[in-house]
């Protein structure tokens, strides 16, 4: 789907709450995410995504824990915490909010 | 056929062509380097390693075990460039296509005066002007040359203070800002690809210049060790002459050629001396107007030239022993040396009423010299009276003066 460049922004800004909202399902490796991520509006590449999540576990809202695999290397494996389980709730609660608002204006 | 380099990629190791091989360092450094202030930086380097260690296994086969450069290139495009927090790209807009900024997140990329090593033929100064001005490297060579004889040689010191100023560009952000360019990671690919390119063009050029530069050193080594050699062959003959008698010809010349080095350094020192004190060579003036400091570089230059195969035959001496008692004919020449300098001292500052007088009053001698021989630079490079920041420039002068002298003994 072709979406206007000048949407760019609404999705980087969007792409660390659509992490959030993919690893509170379930636990997830970055390759998963970016296969998640891929069959959407938002798909990103890893020379993004380990920045980002780095910076998310520094600010305490994913860690993650070691997990051997069958094919390959161990993988990193990310969960959300506490914080990140609340940041994901708050998140939600302002999109509905924000839907209402704009859907509210044109009236 | 291509050049293979082996890596190690977070603990895995893999075989890249070569062009490749730039392709992905020059990625990696940018990744350094975009997340130099990142708390994580150790962990996410090794997490990117691991991730394009898992998408280059993926084109290995069993019967092929090395990764093209296309290859590289592809995985790299699907890593995608390196961003932190305040440039984090949406990512792909379509979904194959991710999207590549194309404008440097840092804003225009700032241009740096460096010193580029490749290609240069002394120190790199020229190549990194080129590079800045992106013109012909010749052409800055050119320019140099015309400038120095302009100036009377004063461009020289240009040169040589810019040599010990500007920084070399080691790293391929800093090539990059050599030349102005914008720095991002595809276009740092597509630069490593295209210097590739030049390189493999140029090698002629450089075999060329190799040559000539061989030949340069090849001739001037002739020269200076001219009768080094002749003194040598004489040496040998003479010490392997016959087994016992041979040695001790040798512990013989050793003597005779501590005691000449020691008078000719002891000569030499006194010639500067006096030339820097009195303008004239034990009071022999010196013809024509030939500065004092060029006359002190060409007393430099004749004693390297006489000190050199000196060196040789005393090394000849020590080759020529069998070696077993090398360190004990090196011993031997250096307390006879010593000695021999210790004594032409004593016996100087004894005997000589000049040299006496010198030492009596050393640190205004000192002085003099110092001064009769900034006066000498001043009067050479302008007729104009002293300005403190050709002082400066001076001692860089002597200073580099001095520099090339060590490296000429060596």
């Amino acid at each position: 789907m072709p979406a206007d460049q000048k949407f760019n922004p609404i999705r980087k800004g969007l792409l660390e709450f659509l992490i959030l909202q993919i690893i509170s399902a379930d636990k997830v490796y970055v390759a998963d995410m970016m296969k998640r991520l891929q069959e959407t509006d938002f798909a990103t590449q890893e020379g993004t995504l380990y920045p980002l999540l780095s910076k998310m576990r520094r600010e305490e809202f994913v860690d993650y824990e070691w997990q051997e695999s069958d094919s390959g290397p161990p993988r990193k494996y990310y969960k959300l915490t506490a914080k990140g389980k609340s940041q994901l709730a708050e998140f939600k609660d302002y999109w509905a909010y924000l839907n209402t608002t704009i859907n509210q204006l044109g009236r | 056929m291509n050049t293979v380099i082996i890596i190690n990629l977070n603990g895995n190791a893999f075989h890249l062509e070569e062009p490749g091989f730039q392709s992905l360092r020059a990625y990696l450094e940018r990744a350094q380097v975009q997340l130099r202030d990142n708390p994580d930086k150790t962990e996410i380097m090794a997490d990117l390693e691991q991730a394009i260690a898992d998408k280059c296994a993926r084109y290995l086969r069993p019967h092929k075990n090395v990764l093209t450069a296309a290859e590289i290139d592809d995985v790299l495009k699907e890593m995608g460039p390196v961003q932190t927090d305040g440039a984090t790209p949406a990512g792909a807009t379509g979904g194959e296509q991710p999207h590549v900024g194309t404008k440097s997140s840092a804003g225009p990329a700032p241009k740096r005066l460096y010193q580029i090593r490749e290609g240069a033929m002394l120190s790199g100064v020229c190549t990194g002007i080129a590079a800045y001005f992106s013109i012909d490297v010749t052409i800055v060579r050119i320019l140099f040359v015309v400038l120095t004889v302009l100036t009377g040689g004063l461009w020289t010191l240009v040169y040589i203070g810019m040599m010990l100023v500007v920084p070399f560009a080691n790293t391929g952000e800093e090539h990059a800002a050599a030349a102005g360019a914008p720095f991002n990671a595809q276009e740092v690919i597509d630069q490593a690809k295209k210097h590739y390119a030049e390189f493999k063009d140029s090698k002629e050029w450089r075999r060329h210049w190799r040559q000539q530069r061989r030949e340069w050193r090849r001739r001037w080594h002739e020269g200076a060790y001219w009768w080094g050699h002749n003194l040598q062959r004489n040496v040998h003959q003479f010490s392997t002459g016959a087994g016992y008698g041979g040695h001790l010809g040798a512990a013989l010349l050793i003597p005779f050629l501590a005691v000449f080095n020691a008078l000719l350094f002891c000569l030499w020192i006194a010639a500067i001396v006096s030339l820097a004190t009195t303008g004239a060579i034990f009071g022999w003036v010196i013809g024509g107007s030939i500065p004092l400091w060029v006359s002190i570089l060409i007393l430099m230059f004749i004693y390297s030239v006489i000190a050199r195969p000196l060196r040789h035959a005393r090394r000849a001496i020590y080759f020529n022993t069998n070696g077993y008692n090398y360190l004990w004919f090196a011993a031997w020449y250096e307390i006879l040396s010593t000695g021999v300098l210790i004594l032409v001292c004593w016996f100087a500052y004894t005997h000589v009423p000049q040299v006496h007088d010198f030492f009596q009053h050393f640190v205004q001698n000192w002085s003099t010299m110092w001064n009769n021989l900034i006066d000498s630079f001043r009067h050479t490079v302008s007729h104009k009276p002293s300005d403190s920041w050709l002082d400066a420039k001076l001692s860089g002068a002597a200073a580099a003066a001095s520099t090339a002298f060590l490296a000429l003994r060596r």
